[in-house]
C-alpha cells in the first residue's frame, strides 16, 4: 500500500502539557470536534499565519469568526461565485486553520451563474458611486463607535435626575451591558461591510491575471501586480503624512532639533508645547491625526500591536530618522506620480506588444475592470484593519478598564483573555455585585484565575511549533482567496509535507518571487510586530507576514521575506511598490532564518538562501 | 560602365538584398539604423559573376562536368559528389581574380586597416546568398593581411561548390557550376563572448521575453550547436533578467596563433561554469535587440558578439540580423477570443480556479 500522502489530523496532534485547558477560551464552534470529525478529517487545513500568525487571544479572535461569515456568505449568498464557496475554521492549540470548501452541486453552480451574471455587472459598471456610499457609511459607522458611550464609573446611586421628573427605569447595569452588544454589533457590521467588494475584486485580478498569461505566457506574477497595484491608495497616506511634518519640522529649526532627540515622545511633545512654532507643529499634527496616525504598528488585528495614537514612539521614531535624512539632503517621500507613470509605462509598452488588435482591446477592457475595482483591495484595509480597529481597540479598553477598577480582572488588557461571548459573563457579574448593595462577593477570583491561566497557556503555545497543516490534502483546490491571498500550491504544500524537522541545516528555502531583485545582509527576523524598533537599516526583514501599515520600514530594509503570503498579499504589494526584492509565502522563513544570519534574497527566483549563519546559533 | 560589384556595408540597406545577399544588406541596414555592427564591405553577387565569367573558371567547369553523372537521391553517389567538390574547388581555388578586382578587394581591405588604426587587421570573410542558407556556404575567420583577404574571398566563392550545396542543386536540377552569392568582408571582434538572441521566446512565442545566449569566445560556438551555452530569458518591458542558466560550457572557440586556426580549446575547470556575460551587458543586449526588432518590424533572431578590449557599451557588436523563423512567421491570431472584460471575468469566475496538489 502507498503511503498516504497526508498531514496529521487534528486529534493526531500531540499538544504540549503546558497548553491543557486552552479549548475553553474558544467558543466550541470554533473547534475540531468528534461530532465533525469525518468532515473534518478529509479537509485539507492550513495554519493561516497571514491573520492568525500567533496564539490568538480569545477576544481577538473577534475578527477571524467575522470574516469567516463575511468571506464566505459573498462567494456562496451575495455575489453568488458559481463554483466558490467558503472557507471554513478551526482552532487547535491556539492557532487558526483555514481549509477551502469544495465547489457546490452542478445544480446549485447554475443557479449561482444567473444570479452572478446578473449582480457582477453591475458592480462594476456603478463601482464609484458604490465606493463613495461605502466610505460614507464605513465611516459614519467609525464615528458612532467612536461616540459610544462607555460607563466609566459605577455610581452609588443614580441621580435625581433619573428619578425625578421622570423615572428612567434602568440604571448603568443596563447600560453596561447594552453597550459591550452593541459594540460587537458594530465590529461584525464593519467585517462584513470589509468583504463588500473584495471577493470581487480579487476575481478581477485573476481573470486579468489570466488574460495576460494567455497573451504572455511567461509573464510574472510580479509583473502583473505591477500592472495592477495603484499608487494613491489610504494605506499610504499615514506615512506621507509623517514625511509632510518631517519636512515642516526642517522648516522650524528647534522643532527639528526636538524631533532628532534620544528621548520618548512623550517628552519630544512637552518641549515643543514650549515654543511657538512647536505649538504649531503639534497643531498640525492634531490636525491629521484623526484618522492618518489611527494606522496599527502591526496589521490591525491583534490588540497588543498598538496603534500609532497609542504608542507615539513609533511615529515619532520614524520622524526622528526622516528628519535626520531630510538634513543630510536625501528624499524621503516615494513619488507617487513616479510609481504611477512607471505602471502606466509597463502596461503601455506590455499592450504594444500585443499583435492582435482584438485582443488589444480584450486587454484594455480587461484592465479597465481590474483597475476600477482593484484599489478596494488596497483601501479597505486602512478603513477597517487600521482606523476601525484603533476605535474598537480603545473602546475594549474602556470595558477593560471598568473590570479592572472594579476589582473583576486585575491588568485592563485582561479582558482580551476571555471571548465576545464570555465578556459579557463578566460585566454581568460586575453589574449585579453592584446592584445587590453592600458586601456582595463577585467571581472576581474565578475570572483573575481564569486570566492568569490563559497568559500562560499562550505564553506555552508561542513556544509550540504548530504544523502547518492537517488533514488529507484534495487533489486539487478551487477556491480563488486560498489561492491567492495565501498562496496556497501544492510545490507549497509539499514543502510542507517534507516537514518541519531539521530546520538548523537548511540553507535554502523557496517561496513566492512576488517582487523582483536580489539583495544580501543581515535578517532580522520580527516575530513580534513591535520588535520593528530593533531594526536597523540595511537588514533584510523577516517576518510572519508583512502588512502595509510597515510602510516606514520599507524605506530602512534592502527585501522583505514572510512565512505566508501570496503574490497580492500585502507585502507583495508594498514590497513592489518600494522597488525591494521580496519572497513571500516561504512557510518556514521566520523558524529556520535568525537574526544575524546573512540571507540572500532572490526575488526574482523565489529563493532565499542562509549564506552564513549568525554566530553562536 | 561596367556594374558596380563592391560596397562599404555603410552604403547598403534591406533594399540591396538580391544585389550584395541578405546578410550584407542587413548589416548595411543596421549600420543606417545606429546598431553597432563591425566596420567591412561587402562583394556583390556580380563580383562573383565576374569572376566566373572573366577567368577561365567557367569554362574549366562546364568541361569537368560533362563526364560528371550522378545521382543527387542515390546516398551510394555521395562519394562522387564529394570528389566532384574537391576537384572543382581546387580548381576554383587556383585561378587569379581578375587584376582590377584584386587590387580593389585589397585597396578596401587596406581602408579598414586606416579606419582601425593598425595593420594586417583581422578580418572574416563570410558568405552573403541572396537567398538565405544558413550553414550552407563557408566562412573564414581571423584573416589577416591583403593577399589573405583575397585567397580567402575565393575561397568563400568555392565553397558553393562545397558537396551539400552541389547535392542541393542537383536535387533542385538547378545548373550545378553556377551558384552567385556576395561575400562579407568584416572586421573580426576578438570577442570574448558571443552568441544569439531572439526577441521572442522561442520556447512558447512570448514575445515579452528576450532570450539571450552566449558563451565564450567566438559566436560560431554557440550558433553550430557545439557547446551549451549560457541561457538568460530577460522581460522587455520590466528588463528583469528573470532566468538564468549557467551552463558548462567546455571549451571556446577561438583564435590559435601557433596554428593560424581557429579551434575549440579546453576551457580551465574553474572557468567553465562562470557566466560568460555580466548583468550589464545583458541588459545593453536586450535594449539593443528591442531596438532591431522595432527597426525590423518583426521579431528577430540576433548574433552578437562582446569584445574584450573595448569598454562597454561600445564593446558590443551585431554581426547578424534576420527574422525568426518560427514565431516570426505565424499569423497572430486573437488568444482571447475577441472577449470583452466582463465576459473574460464570467468565464473565470465560471471556471473553477484549480490548484493541482
Amino acid at each position: 500500500m502507498a503511503t498516504e500522502r497526508r498531514f496529521p489530523f487534528a486529534s493526531e496532534v500531540k499538544l504540549p502539557r503546558e497548553l491543557e485547558g486552552w479549548e475553553e477560551m474558544y467558543a466550541p464552534q470554533r473547534l475540531f470536534s468528534k461530532d465533525r470529525e469525518e468532515w473534518d478529517n478529509n479537509h485539507i487545513w492550513f495554519a493561516d499565519k497571514i491573520h492568525a500568525p500567533e496564539p490568538l487571544y480569545p477576544l481577538d479572535d473577534i475578527f477571524q469568526e467575522a470574516w469567516q461569515i463575511a468571506l464566505s456568505q459573498n462567494n456562496t449568498r451575495v455575489f453568488c461565485i458559481p463554483p466558490a464557496q467558503g472557507i471554513a475554521q478551526r482552532i487547535l492549540g491556539c492557532y487558526m486553520y483555514i481549509t477551502p470548501v469544495e465547489p457546490p452541486s452542478q445544480a446549485t453552480i447554475g443557479e449561482k451563474a444567473a444570479l452572478f451574471g446578473k449582480r457582477v455587472p453591475y458592480v462594476f459598471q456603478n463601482y464609484d458611486m458604490l465606493w463613495g456610499k461605502w466610505l460614507q457609511k464605513f465611516q459614519a459607522l467609525g464615528k458612532e463607535m467612536e461616540s459610544l458611550e462607555v460607563v466609566k464609573e459605577l455610581v452609588k446611586y443614580v441621580p435625581d435626575d433619573e428619578v425625578i421628573p421622570l423615572v428612567k427605569g434602568y440604571t448603568q447595569s443596563y447600560d453596561v451591558i447594552a453597550s459591550f452588544n452593541i459594540l460587537i454589533n458594530m465590529i461584525f457590521k464593519s467585517w462584513q461591510w470589509h468583504f463588500e467588494y473584495l471577493n470581487l475584486a480579487y476575481a478581477a485580478y485573476l481573470m486579468f491575471a489570466d488574460a495576460a498569461r494567455k497573451l504572455f505566457p511567461g509573464i510574472k506574477e510580479s509583473t502583473i501586480g505591477k500592472m495592477v497595484a495603484g499608487a494613491d491608495v489610504a494605506m499610504f497616506r499615514p506615512e506621507e503624512e509623517l514625511c509632510r511634518l518631517s519636512r515642516l519640522a526642517i522648516a522650524e529649526r528647534p522643532v527639528a532639533n526636538t524631533l532628532k532627540k534620544d528621548i520618548p515622545a512623550e517628552e519630544k511633545i512637552k518641549e515643543l508645547k514650549s515654543t511657538e512654532g512647536g505649538r504649531k507643529w503639534l497643531e498640525e499634527l492634531e490636525r491629521v491625526k484623526d484618522p492618518w496616525f489611527s494606522v496599527s504598528c502591526g496589521s490591525g488585528w491583534f490588540h497588543y500591536e498598538g496603534s500609532w495614537v497609542n504608542k507615539m514612539n513609533v511615529p515619532f521614531t520614524y520622524m526622528q530618522s526622516y528628519v535626520q535624512r531630510l538634513e543630510k539632503g536625501e528624499t524621503i517621500e516615494r513619488s507617487l506620480t513616479a510609481i504611477s507613470e512607471e505602471r502606466e509605462r509597463i502596461v503601455d509598452e506590455y499592450r504594444k506588444l500585443i499583435k492582435s488588435e482584438d485582443d488589444r482591446k480584450s486587454f484594455d477592457d480587461a484592465f479597465g475592470i481590474v483597475r476600477t475595482i482593484y484599489r478596494y483591495a488596497e483601501d479597505h484595509i486602512f478603513w477597517v484593519e487600521h482606523w476601525l480597529h484603533t476605535i474598537w481597540f480603545k473602546k475594549v479598553r474602556e470595558f477593560g478598564k471598568l473590570l479592572a477598577d472594579n476589582k473583576i480582572l486585575k491588568k485592563v488588557d485582561d479582558i482580551f483573555l476571555f471571548n465576545r461571548f464570555e465578556v459579557p459573563m463578566l460585566l454581568e457579574d460586575l453589574v449585579t455585585t453592584w446592584a445587590l448593595g453592600e458586601g456582595v462577593p463577585s467571581r472576581s477570583k474565578f475570572w483573575m484565575e481564569k486570566a492568569e491561566k490563559r497568559e500562560k497557556i499562550l505564553e506555552a503555545a508561542r513556544k509550540w511549533m504548530a504544523p502547518p497543516a492537517l488533514g488529507i490534502p484534495p487533489e486539487e483546490i478551487v477556491e480563488p482567496f486560498t489561492i491567492m491571498l495565501w498562496g496556497v500550491t501544492s510545490a507549497q504544500i509539499d514543502e510542507w509535507i517534507k516537514g518541519t524537522g531539521a530546520e538548523k541545516d537548511v540553507t535554502e528555502i523557496k517561496g513566492f518571487a512576488s517582487s523582483a531583485g536580489v539583495a544580501e545582509g543581515p535578517a532580522r527576523v520580527l516575530k513580534l510586530l513591535e520588535d520593528i524598533v530593533t531594526l536597523k537599516e540595511g537588514e533584510i526583514m523577516v517576518a510572519p507576514t508583512t502588512n502595509p501599515s510597515w510602510a516606514p520600514v520599507f524605506t530602512k530594509i534592502k527585501a522583505a521575506v514572510t512565512d505566508i503570503g501570496g503574490l497580492t498579499s500585502h507585502a507583495a504589494i508594498v514590497s513592489r511598490e518600494y522597488g525591494l526584492p521580496s519572497v513571500t509565502g516561504t512557510g518556514v522563513a521566520t523558524s529556520v532564518i535568525k537574526t544575524g544570519d546573512i540571507i540572500k534574497v532572490d526575488g526574482t527566483t523565489g529563493i532565499v538562501i542562509i549564506v552564513k549563519r549568525a554566530k553562536g546559533k | 560602365m561596367p556594374e558596380k560589384w563592391i560596397y562599404w556595408l555603410k552604403e547598403l540597406g534591406q533594399e540591396n538584398s538580391t544585389i550584395v545577399g541578405k546578410k550584407c544588406a542587413n548589416l548595411g541596414e543596421m549600420m543606417k539604423g545606429g546598431f553597432n555592427v563591425p566596420s567591412g564591405y561587402a562583394l556583390s553577387v556580380e563580383a562573383y559573376k565576374r569572376f566566373m565569367n572573366e577567368t577561365e573558371a567557367t569554362e574549366r567547369l562546364l568541361k569537368y562536368l560533362v563526364s560528371f553523372k550522378a545521382d543527387p537521391n542515390n546516398v551510394s553517389d555521395t562519394l562522387k559528389y564529394d570528389k566532384a567538390s574537391q576537384d572543382i574547388r581546387e580548381m576554383v581555388e587556383s585561378i587569379k581574380m581578375p587584376s582590377d578586382m584584386e587590387k580593389t578587394v585589397k585597396e578596401y581591405y587596406l581602408e579598414l586597416c586606416r579606419i582601425a588604426g593598425r595593420e594586417n587587421i583581422y578580418v572574416a570573410t563570410r558568405s552573403a546568398g541572396p537567398v538565405s542558407h544558413p550553414g550552407q556556404y563557408e566562412t573564414y575567420l581571423n584573416v589577416s593581411g591583403s593577399e589573405d583577404v583575397v585567397k580567402n574571398v575565393t575561397r568563400v566563392w568555392s565553397s558553393t561548390f562545397n558537396t551539400r550545396s552541389i547535392i542541393a542543386r542537383a536535387k533542385l536540377g538547378l545548373p550545378l557550376h553556377y551558384d552567385p552569392i556576395g561575400v562579407a568582408v568584416l572586421t573580426m571582434v576578438d570577442a570574448k563572448a558571443a552568441g544569439v538572441m531572439f526577441t521572442v521566446n522561442p520556447v512558447n512565442g512570448d514575445e515579452s521575453k528576450v532570450v539571450i545566449e552566449g558563451s565564450f569566445g567566438l559566436g560560431e560556438a554557440v550558433v553550430s550547436g557545439n557547446v551549451t551555452p549560457d541561457r538568460y530569458l530577460v522581460d522587455k518591458v520590466t528588463l528583469e533578467i528573470e532566468e538564468r542558466v549557467i551552463s558548462d560550457k567546455g571549451s571556446e572557440y577561438a583564435y590559435n596563433p601557433k596554428t593560424k586556426e581557429m579551434e575549440y580549446k579546453e576551457l580551465p575547470p574553474d572557468q567553465r561554469k562562470l557566466p560568460c556575460l555580466e548583468d550589464r551587458e545583458i541588459l545593453e543586449l536586450t535594449k539593443i535587440s528591442k531596438k532591431v526588432e522595432t527597426h525590423f518590424g518583426c521579431p528577430q533572431d540576433i548574433e552578437y558578439s562582446i569584445s574584450r578590449s573595448l569598454p562597454f557599451p561600445e564593446n558590443i557588436f551585431l554581426v547578424q540580423a534576420r527574422p525568426e523563423s518560427v514565431w516570426g512567421k505565424k499569423k497572430k491570431e486573437s488568444v482571447l477570443g475577441k472577449k470583452t472584460g466582463l465576459e473574460l471575468l464570467f468565464e473565470k469566475a465560471f471556471t473553477p480556479t484549480k490548484v493541482k496538489i
